[in-house]
C-alpha cells in the first residue's frame, strides 16, 4: 500500500491513551481506589487497559512476531489446521493400587472417551525400588500403581491393546530407559509391532533435583540415561515421543511459569546437546522432544506463556541448532489442566481446574490432562474422574472454544504478554547460559534459590491477602480431608509381594542375572542401555534390580537441604 | 523441619521451614526421601525441641508413628499435609501433638510452636564439632 496518506501516527495513539489514563481512569481512582495491586504471579504488574499503543511501545510486528499458525515461529499453533480438524488429544492421567485393579479403572475411562492414558506409577516404582523393598513401606500404590516387572505391566493392560488408543505412556522420570523397555516388551507380548502404537514418556529427570524428587543418582548420569530411549526411538520407533520436558513441578515449586519455562529450557538444551554429541543430526532428534508447560495461577499469563514457550522454542532450536525441519520448530504441548485446588469444599476445583484447563485450550496445547477435583485430597475417586473426562469433552465440543485457531490472537493484552514473556524466557536462557547450563543450574543452588524465593513470595501474597484465595483467605472455611477420600485396599501390598515373589521363583533367572551383568557392561563402558534394559525386563527382572545396578554405577544423588 | 519416605514434593516443607525462621526459630531442613531412622538420628544430633514432617504421599500412617517412636518423649512433634479427618485422632494418640493440613498459614504454625514449647535459653558450653 503506498505510504501517502497519513495514518493515525505512533505518537497520536499513544498519547490518547495515556490521555484516557491520564484524563478518566487516574481522577476516577480519587473517588474508588484500586481494590488491590494488580501483580501476577510471575511478577509483571497488569495495567488498566491495553491498546494498539501498548503494541507500539513493543516494537510488535505481526508478520515477524505472529506469523500464521503452523508457520514459524508457530505462536499461533503447531500446525495448520490445529483444533479444526481434531481437537486437543482427551488423556488421563491414572493409577493406582496393582495392576489388576488398575485395569478395570483404564477400561472405563476409554469407555468414556479417553484417547491416551498417561500411567501414573506408585512412588517406589517411580523412585527405583520394588515393592517388597524397605524403602516403600507404606508407599506401595499409593500415588500410583506398582508396577515391580513386566509381568505387572501385561496385566495392567489386559484386554487393552496399545494400539487402542492414540498414546499410553508414563512419567518415568528417573528410569526413563525402563519405562521405555517395559512399553516395548508390553507391546511385542500383545504381538504389535512398534509402529502400530505410540509412546509419551516424561523422562525428563534433570527437574526432579529442583522439584518432585523422585531422583535416584546423581544428575550427570541420570541425564545421559534419559537421552538413551531418545537414540533408541531414533532408530526404532521415531514416531514415539520419548522424551517430555516438563515444568510443571518447577512452576508449582516456585519457579513461577517464566523461570519454570526457561529452567526446563534450559534442561532441554542440556539432552539436545548430549544427543548432537552422539553424533545424530538435529532434525532427527528434536521432533522426539514434547515440553509440558504449567501456569496455575493467571489465566491470561498461561495463554501467553503457551505461545511465547513455542517461538521461544522455535527460535532456540533454528538459532541455537540450525534445525530447518517444520516437525524440530513446532513445537508440541502436553498440559495438565489446574487450578489453585482447596482442600476446602473439594467441588469448587471443579470451576477451578475447567478455567485452568481452558487457558491451556487457547493457548493451543496438544495433549491435555486434567485433574479431578478431589486430587488434593487424594488419588481422585471414579467420580471425580468421570467429571475431569467430561471437563475436557466440554472444553472440547461446546462453547465454540475451539472453532477457530488461536481466537486471542491480536488482543492488545495477550500479545503484549506473550512478545514480553518470550523476551524474558531468551534473556533468561542466556543467563543459564552464562552460569554453566542446567547442571550448574542444581549444583550451584541458583536454581534452588529461584524455587525457594518464588514459594515464599506466593505464600506472603496468599498470608497477607495480596493475593486473594475464596474458602483460604477470603470468606475462609476450614480445610477439611473427608473421609470419604479414595482408600485403598490393606491388603493390595501383601497381595503385590506375593505377586512379585511368584515371578522371581519363575522366571528364567540364569537369563535375569546375565541382562543385569549386560547392564553393568553398559555402564562401564558408557554404551546406550537400552538394548540391555530391554532384555533385563523381557526376562522380568524388576525395576528394584535394574536401578540397583545404576546405583552401583552411578552412586546415590545427595538431596538439598536448602530452603 | 523433615520429609520422610519417598514423597518428594516439599515446597510445603521449605516455605513452612523459611517461616519459622523468620519468626526467630532456629531450623534444620532434612531433606526429601529421609527414612525414620535417618530423621531420629538427626533429631538427636542437633538436639531439637520439635520435629515436624510434611507429607503429601499418603504414607502418613505407616510412616509418621514410626518416626515417633524413634524419637525422644519431650520432642514435640508436629505432621503438615494432606491428611483425612479421621486419621487426625489415630496421629495424636501416636504422640503427634498437632496436625496441620495444606493451606493453614505459616503464622498459625509458628504461633502453635511457641505456645507449645517453652524455649530454654539455653548456652551450650560443649562443643561437639557440628
Amino acid at each position: 500500500m503506498p505510504n501517502d496518506r497519513q495514518a493515525p501516527g505512533p505518537s497520536d495513539i499513544q498519547k490518547a491513551h495515556q490521555d484516557w489514563l491520564e484524563r478518566l481512569y487516574t481522577p476516577a481512582l480519587d473517588r474508588t481506589p484500586e481494590r488491590r495491586a494488580f501483580e501476577v504471579d510471575i511478577g509483571k504488574t497488569i495495567e488498566p487497559l491495553y491498546s494498539p499503543a501498548s503494541l507500539e511501545k513493543i516494537g510488535f510486528d505481526y508478520a515477524r512476531d505472529l506469523g500464521f499458525p503452523g508457520q514459524y515461529p508457530f505462536v499461533r499453533g503447531d500446525s495448520a489446521t490445529m483444533y479444526r480438524t481434531e481437537p486437543f488429544v482427551i488423556s488421563a492421567y491414572s493409577g493406582y493400587g496393582e495392576a489388576v485393579e488398575c485395569n478395570k479403572r483404564f477400561r472405563k475411562l476409554i469407555g468414556l472417551g479417553v484417547e491416551q492414558i498417561l500411567v501414573a506409577f506408585d512412588l517406589p516404582t517411580q523412585c527405583g525400588y520394588d515393592s517388597d523393598d524397605l524403602m516403600s513401606a507404606g508407599e506401595v500404590g499409593k500415588v500410583g500403581v506398582s508396577i515391580d516387572t513386566l509381568a505387572d505391566m501385561e496385566l495392567l493392560f489386559e484386554g487393552i491393546p496399545l494400539s487402542s488408543v492414540k498414546r499410553v505412556g508414563t512419567l518415568g522420570n528417573a528410569i526413563g530407559p525402563i519405562v521405555a523397555a517395559l512399553y516395548a516388551a508390553l507391546g511385542e507380548k500383545q504381538g504389535l509391532d512398534y509402529s502400530q502404537y505410540t509412546v509419551n514418556l516424561q523422562n525428563d529427570p534433570l527437574k526432579e533435583y529442583l522439584a518432585r524428587g523422585t531422583q535416584i543418582i546423581p544428575a550427570e548420569p541420570a541425564a545421559r540415561l534419559a537421552v538413551d530411549p531418545v537414540v533408541w526411538c531414533a532408530e526404532n520407533a521415531a514416531h514415539w515421543s520419548p522424551i517430555t520436558v516438563c515444568y510443571n513441578h518447577l512452576n508449582a515449586g516456585g519457579a513461577g511459569s517464566t523461570w519454570g519455562a526457561s529452567l526446563a529450557l534450559a534442561n532441554a538444551i542440556h539432552y539436545l546437546d548430549l544427543l548432537v554429541a552422539r553424533g545424530l543430526p538435529i532434525d532427527k532428534v528434536a521432533p522426539l522432544f514434547h515440553m509440558f508447560p504449567d501456569e496455575r495461577h493467571d489465566f491470561f499469563i498461561s495463554v501467553a506463556n503457551l505461545r511465547a514457550l513455542r517461538r521461544t522454542w522455535a527460535r532456540l532450536l533454528r538459532e541455537r541448532y540450525g534445525a530447518v525441519a517444520t516437525e524440530s520448530l513446532a513445537l508440541k504441548t502436553t498440559v495438565y489442566g489446574h487450578g489453585q485446588e482447596t482442600l476446602q469444599e473439594p467441588l469448587n476445583n471443579t470451576v477451578r481446574i475447567g478455567f485452568g484447563t481452558l487457558a491451556y485450550v487457547l493457548g493451543g496445547a496438544s495433549y491435555v490432562y486434567i485433574a479431578s477435583y478431589d486430587e488434593a485430597v487424594s488419588t481422585p475417586t471414579e467420580e471425580s474422574v468421570r467429571v475431569a473426562i467430561r471437563t475436557q469433552q466440554i472444553l472440547a465440543q461446546e462453547h465454540g472454544f475451539t472453532d477457530t485457531i488461536d481466537p486471542l490472537g491480536g488482543s492488545y493484552f495477550i500479545e503484549t504478554l506473550t512478545k514480553t514473556t518470550a523476551d524474558d524466557m531468551w534473556a533468561q536462557v542466556a543467563r543459564i547460559d552464562q552460569i554453566g547450563g542446567a547442571l550448574r543450574v542444581i549444583d550451584s543452588g541458583f536454581g534452588r534459590e529461584i524455587m525457594n524465593r518464588g514459594a515464599q513470595l506466593r505464600q506472603k501474597r496468599l498470608d497477607s491477602g495480596q493475593r486473594p484465595w475464596v474458602t483460604v483467605n477470603t470468606y475462609p472455611e476450614r480445610p477439611n480431608v473427608p473421609n470419604t477420600a479414595f482408600r485403598m485396599d490393606p491388603a493390595t501390598t501383601e497381595r503385590q509381594h506375593a505377586r512379585t515373589a511368584e515371578v522371581r521363583r519363575t522366571r528364567d533367572n540364569a537369563r535375569v542375572q546375565r541382562a543385569l551383568a549386560a547392564i553393568d557392561q553398559a555402564c562401564a563402558r558408557g554404551e546406550n542401555q537400552m538394548p540391555a534394559v530391554l532384555e533385563a525386563v523381557r526376562a522380568y527382572a524388576t525395576v528394584g534390580e535394574i536401578c540397583e545396578r545404576w546405583r552401583r554405577a552411578y552412586g546415590t544423588f545427595e538431596p538439598s537441604v536448602a530452603f | 523441619m523433615a520429609k520422610v519416605g519417598l514423597d518428594g514434593h516439599d515446597v510445603g516443607a521449605r516455605v513452612v521451614a523459611r517461616g519459622l525462621l523468620e519468626a526467630g526459630m532456629e531450623v534444620i531442613y532434612t531433606g526429601i526421601r529421609r527414612t525414620p531412622e535417618q530423621i531420629a538420628r538427626i533429631a538427636l544430633e542437633e538436639d531439637v525441641d520439635v520435629v515436624g514432617i510434611s507429607i503429601l504421599s499418603g504414607a502418613h500412617m505407616a510412616l509418621v508413628p514410626k518416626v515417633r517412636s524413634m524419637l525422644d518423649p519431650s520432642v514435640l512433634m508436629v505432621v503438615g499435609g494432606v491428611i483425612p479427618q479421621e486419621d487426625i485422632p489415630e496421629l495424636e494418640n501416636a504422640g503427634v501433638s498437632r496436625v496441620f493440613l495444606s493451606g493453614t498459614s505459616v503464622a498459625e504454625i509458628a504461633g502453635y510452636i511457641q505456645s507449645a514449647v517453652s524455649f530454654t535459653e539455653e548456652t551450650n558450653e560443649i562443643s561437639d564439632g557440628h
